[in-house]
């Protein structure tokens, strides 16, 4: 033990500039995957939250499902003919609306069937159905300076909703979503600006999507097919979510590149450091350290410097997320933190094994050399 | 424990720039005596300690440590060899760069498996013995080269070794300093009789040990005739 951590204060110049390029990279990755998780939140977590196992879009729309399809009542019986499986209709589309008290939100309704199986219920205030047009809204509206008592009229359109309730964090598309009585929701989609709106006027009773409550999908592509829809099951459906795919090509690709700079900038240290201290090497080998603990010092020493400035990254990128975190989207759990951290540091420790070979091939005989 | 090298053959370095360095060597070493190694330079004598240190395999020969020939011992048998039963004074290199004088004693301990906190205090008698009391927290760098020698030979003599291989001490100190530590190999030798190999070309050191063996005698046919600790 004493050895490798003499040689660490030996150098201790260059392993706390390594370790600092450690932490930074290591801070980078926690950052990074904290707005991967903030903005995969902000994107899908109303998806995320339906209690449904698979989503049934009309077969015409490929992309952006949630906006461009449309199923009617008579699919949505359809499905709820079918054995095992319960089916209940939702309305999605992005609004903006202003207050009684003058707050502008956007919002994304979410219209469901009051009391079917996506009812979100209310953690405070009264559930759907409870008045005409009542809303339920998520917390993040609440944020926005919603609260239960306003009344939120839709821009343009003039339909007046009563907010009712509130139920947890639940975001579609970067937008805060608002749950609607789905009659209500499909008078706010198919009304023209400017016509008259009230629940007098004819509307398509249509829906979004029809979302399945099923025991197994097996039987569903039978299904799809007599009834003309095209069913995935919900994760699947959260590409349909607007910035879904792209947001996370690029979170990922980030994500991948600083997974391939941790290795290579430690394993290089490493490399070079092993490559200057050859002398020394040899002489520890002359002395009669055997290539075990010779490799085992490196990894020591290795791990040292991973680990701490692993840790000190993770650190950083804590405190960076409780700086940022209200203002943007920006969610890091302690366990995908320490996941993300924990895989970084594995890999900076993968990297130094390149660099091993050259640490047990230092020949004692070189002793000799120096002899002369 | 004793030492006895028997027809040791060496040839150093590949192609056209290989040479035969020791040929057919017969020495036999024996515990509780300083054997002076003298002959001009590069006539074979750090090769000859190499061999006899287990650092370096003879192509041809047997290295015979208390009867166990080293070089039959693989790589790793060597090096545990080395760190158990070998003090190594190198003729330069010796020392661990950023690290300081006792530090440079107490590394070479744990190498051995020792535990370094109880061996300070010999460690720093040692370095007070060889002259460089003063220089104990001094690190390899700030360092002369006689007093890094110094500290090598203190290292080497820290864990009483059975085998104790110093090349050249002298060479980088002024006669009184060469007095000193010659004296100091030749009693740590007498007090817990070890084989003791020096290689030098000064003659105050071979004056002071008990043998003196000349490569010229050594090197060149093999008959096996020449012993070392023979007068
Ligand atoms: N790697 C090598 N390749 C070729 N010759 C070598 C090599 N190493 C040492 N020698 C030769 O071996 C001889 C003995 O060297 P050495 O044992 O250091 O002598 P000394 O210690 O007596 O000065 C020298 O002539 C040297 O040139
Ligand atoms: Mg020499």
């Amino acid at each position: 033990m004493l050895l490798p951590l003499l040689e660490l204060r030996a150098a201790r110049g260059r392993f706390v500039l390594m370790g600092t390029v450690v932490l930074l990279v290591a801070a980078l990755v926690g950052t990074v995957s904290g707005f991967t998780t903030g903005l995969t939140d902000d994107t899908v977590s109303a998806l995320r939250r339906l209690p449904a196992t698979h989503v049934a879009f009309s077969p015409d729309a490929k992309t952006d499902q949630f906006a461009r399809s449309l199923v009617d009542e008579r699919t949505l019986r359809g499905w709820r003919g079918q054995d095992g499986l319960e089916a209940a209709p939702l309305g999605v589309s992005l609004t903006r609306g202003t207050s009684d008290r003058g707050a502008e939100v956007d919002m994304a309704a979410f219209g469901v069937e009051p009391g079917s199986f996506l009812d979100p219920g209310a953690d405070r205030g009264a559930p759907l159905g409870t008045e005409p047009d009542g809303i339920v809204i998520s917390q993040d509206l609440v944020d926005e300076g919603l609260r239960v008592g306003d009344t939120v009229v839709v821009d343009r359109l003039g339909i007046k909703l009563p907010v009712t309730g509130v139920t947890g964090h639940s975001a579609y598309g970067h937008v805060p979503v608002a749950y609607l009585p789905v009659d209500t929701w499909q008078r706010l989609r198919f009304s023209t600006p400017g016509a008259p709106a009230g629940p007098s006027a004819e509307v398509p009773r249509q829906y979004s999507a029809i979302a399945l409550r099923a025991d197994d999908g097996a039987g569903l592509t039978g299904t799809d097919r007599e009834l003309g829809t095209r069913t995935v099951p919900l994760k699947d459906s959260y590409a349909a979510a607007p910035g879904y795919s792209g947001e996370r090509i690029t979170m990922t690709s980030i994500q991948a590149f600083l997974y391939v700079i941790g290795p290579l900038v430690v394993g290089s240290f490493f490399s070079v450091w092993t490559v200057q201290r050859q002398p020394e090497l040899a002489l520890l080998r002359a002395l009669g350290a055997s290539r075990r603990r010779l490799l085992g010092h490196t990894l020591l020493q290795a791990g040292v410097v991973v680990v701490a400035g692993t840790a000190a990254g993770g650190a950083l990128a804590a405190g960076i997320g409780l700086l940022v975190g209200g203002a943007v989207p920006f969610s890091l759990p302690a366990a995908t933190l320490l996941t993300a951290l924990a895989a970084f540091a594995l890999v900076g420790l993968a990297g130094t094994a390149l660099t091993l070979r050259r640490v047990t091939r230092s020949d004692p005989m070189t002793m000799l050399g120096a002899n002369r | 424990m004793s030492l006895e090298l028997s027809d040791v053959t060496v040839a150093l370095g590949s192609g056209d720039a290989r040479t035969t360095v020791l040929d057919g060597v017969c020495a036999r070493f024996s515990p509780g005596t300083v054997t002076a190694l003298v002959g001009p330079s590069g006539s074979g004598k750090s090769t000859l300690l190499a061999v006899a240190g287990a650092l370096l395999r003879p192509d041809d020969g047997q290295v015979l440590l208390d009867g166990r020939d080293l070089a039959a011992l693989g790589d790793s048998q060597r090096a545990r060899v080395r760190r158990e039963h070998i003090g190594y004074m190198f003729q330069s290199g010796n020392l661990l760069s950023g690290l300081t004088a006792v530090e440079q004693l107490l590394a070479a301990a744990s190498i051995a498996g020792r535990r370094p906190r109880r061996l300070r205090h010999r460690a720093e008698e040692l370095l007070a013995a060889v002259g460089v009391g003063h220089r104990l927290t001094h690190r390899a760098e700030q360092l002369s080269g006689g007093e890094r020698q110094r500290v090598a030979l203190a290292r080497a003599l820290l864990l009483a070794p059975a085998l104790l291989l110093v090349d050249e001490p002298t060479a980088a100190v002024d006669r009184s300093q060469a007095g000193t530590l010659t004296e100091l190999i030749a009693a740590s030798t007498h007090e817990h009789g070890c084989v003791t190999v020096v290689a030098t070309h000064d003659p105050a050191v071979s004056e002071v040990a008990d043998h003196r063996l000349d490569m010229a005698a050594l090197t060149g046919a093999a008959t096996g005739a020449r012993r070392a600790d023979q007068p």
